[in-house]
């Protein structure tokens, strides 16, 4: 069954480091939950709190309205698929695989049929008698993946499970996660410093920053209202520039071009631009037009990336398909259009932004 | 294959090995032919009358038995006591954060302390509180010298075995017990065993502990030594060959087993 999370401010600290703060977040029964942030972020110290596996300073954390802050990871619902795996690496797959359930002293008829199971959800049907150190790195990860859920846990938890395949391992991985997160209905909770991870997978995410969680919600909300520069960027929102005035009137003037805006006008705010509603061509009424110098152009395989200047030196990065970059030179007036809610108002952020 | 060194330098690096080689087995080597030598005085046996007269006489050295049994029921005690203490305090270290390298060091700290100071201590304090020496002082003698380097050999190979693996198995249900018994145990046995002969091997050598402690059967070493003062008797060239072989086979016995395993 599918456990709800509710984590009620929870904090943690090691020597001088605050690693969570006063952290509260509700995670809904069987969502697939992401907790994105750079390293140092908490993100994986609030992992270790609902695992089980760290006990936080204080605050609570609910299971279903059940308090199992004090409970270790070994009397929770919960299953970990570690950053590093951590197969045993003394005992072959099918035994990997079975042995929550030997802990748990299951029958030998049942157990080899639970592990047959789990293989077989993972693709890995027939692998039982491999040794877990000849596998490849896809391989490993679906061992792993098998032996947590075989526990048919209220919450799997996935800790970085990604770091270290390469980009197409990555993906099958990713539409791996979605997948099994479909058959099983458990609550999935995610740590990763990958945002394209918590876009795709996750129906809601949280950004966490210096032990804090900066902002919560579906993937869509970090792109219509980012609640500030650092998650702008932090979810792909490279250009933010500084304004030279804001009007109430929902409109901003950046050297000298007046764009329509969204979001409050909160002093020092600074204006994302979304790459996506940033475009060559005319592509909906209300669309805005944008004159701007091309400064550079970079080459990157299927696409180009032309650098694109306002006149007081602010950048913006535009794709382009590469036959229609070549024709454009280093100099030349660049005319974009920029959709309806393309520009946002964001809070500043004091924290510098990786 | 690759070569990195030049031919004159890899001849260097042969000599060497060769001559280093020569150096620590001619001795024991010498000993083991003296001891096929039926002569009474040491020397090298011709050919002709090799013999194994002074084994056959090591049968009845009474004296020479009971020590060497002594010693293997003391060296026994020595690498099961040992082991297991340097298995607990292998994992407190473990488990500690803080005092971590303070508790590394205060059990390997008798390692440091001379022999004849520590045998001399114990049997000061021994004799003190009334103990008499027995099979058990020299133990406890032998356990000081024995258990720094076992904790060392049973450390090194804990090092090998990732705290994630542990967290998994309590991730999965198991409590300390199982996480001890089906993680830690199975990975680090190799190193338990390594421990044993480790400490067994250092026991059976011991001298200047055993000195102090020993009650009234004498160890091996020191009824050697007490014999060769007293005028050698070829029976105990029988005795080093003897243990010299025992060696051999055991060793034979690893290589030949790891090969098989291979």
């Amino acid at each position: 069954m599918a456990i709800a999370i509710h984590i009620e401010t929870v904090s943690r600290r090691f020597g001088d480091v605050l690693a969570l703060d006063r952290v509260s977040l509700d995670i809904e029964a069987g969502e697939f939950f992401t907790l994105l942030g750079s390293s140092g972020s908490g993100k994986s110290t609030l992992l270790k709190s609902i695992g089980g596996f760290d006990r936080p300073d204080s605050g609570r954390i609910l299971f279903n309205g059940v308090d199992v802050t004090d409970h270790p990871a070994n009397r929770r619902p919960v299953n970990t698929v570690f950053q590093d795996l951590a197969l045993f690496p003394h005992m072959s797959v099918a035994q990997n695989v079975g042995y929550g359930l030997r802990v748990q002293r299951v029958g030998k008829a049942a157990l080899e049929r639970r592990v047959a199971e789990a293989l077989a959800l993972v693709d890995l049907a027939g692998f039982g008698e491999r040794d877990v150190n000849l596998l490849s790195g896809g391989q490993r990860q679906r061992v792993a993946l098998a032996r947590a859920l075989i526990m048919e846990p209220g919450v799997l938890l996935l800790d970085e499970p990604l770091t270290g395949l390469d980009e197409r391992l990555r993906e099958q991985m990713r539409d791996e996660f979605g997948r099994l997160h479909r058959r099983t209905g458990a609550t999935f909770v995610l740590v990763t410093h990958n945002h394209d991870e918590a876009l795709t997978l996750s129906g809601r995410m949280a950004v966490m920053h210096q032990g804090r969680i900066e902002q919560v919600g579906t993937p869509r909300q970090f792109f219509d209202a980012p609640a500030n520069a650092f998650v702008a960027r932090f979810v792909g929102i490279e250009a933010l520039l500084t304004p030279n005035s804001v009007d109430p009137g929902g409109h901003v003037v950046i050297a000298g071009q007046r764009l329509p805006v969204t979001g409050p006008a909160i002093p020092g705010a600074l204006v994302a631009i979304r790459p996506d509603r940033l475009s060559l061509t005319h592509m909906a009424e209300g669309d805005t037009p944008v004159t701007l110098t091309i400064a550079e152009i970079k080459f990157r395989g299927l696409h180009s990336d032309i650098h694109a200047r306002f006149a007081d030196g602010q950048e913006v990065i535009v794709p382009a398909p590469v036959d229609m970059a070549a024709s454009l030179a280093p100099g030349d007036p660049l005319h974009l259009w920029l959709g309806q809610k393309g520009a946002i108002l964001v809070a500043p952020h004091t924290i510098p932004v990786p | 294959m690759t070569r990195f060194e030049g031919s004159a330098n890899l001849a260097l690096i042969w000599t060497i090995a060769v001559v280093g080689l020569v150096v620590i087995y001619a001795p024991p080597f010498y000993l083991v032919a003296i001891s096929l030598n039926p002569a009474l005085q040491p020397g090298l046996p011709s050919l002709s009358d090799l013999s194994l007269i002074w084994y056959f006489k090591l049968a009845s050295e009474r004296g020479l038995l009971a020590a060497l049994t002594q010693s293997a029921l003391v060296a026994a005690l020595t690498a099961l006591i040992a082991t297991g203490l340097s298995l607990l305090a292998a994992l407190g270290h473990q488990e500690l954060r803080q005092g971590r390298s303070a508790w590394f060091m205060t059990v390997i700290l008798p390692m440091f302390v001379p022999g004849v100071i520590q045998g001399l201590a114990l049997s000061v304090i021994f004799t003190r509180i009334g103990i008499k020496p027995s099979v058990l002082t020299v133990t406890a003698g032998h356990l000081l010298w024995a258990m720094p380097f076992a904790f060392i050999v049973i450390l090194t190979s804990m090092s090998g075995v990732r705290r994630s693996w542990l967290l998994a198995a309590a991730d999965l249900g198991a409590g300390w017990g199982r996480r001890f018994f089906d993680v830690t145990l199975p990975l680090i046995l190799p190193g338990l065993i390594s421990a044993l002969l480790f400490a067994f091997l250092l026991s059976l050598n011991e001298f200047a502990r055993a000195f102090y402690l020993v009650g009234r059967q004498n160890t091996l070493p020191i009824e050697m030594f007490g014999k060769m003062n007293s005028g050698a008797n070829p029976t105990i060239y029988a005795l080093s060959g003897a243990i010299f072989a025992v060696s051999i086979l055991c060793v034979g016995l690893i290589v030949a087993r790891q090969a098989r395993l291979r």
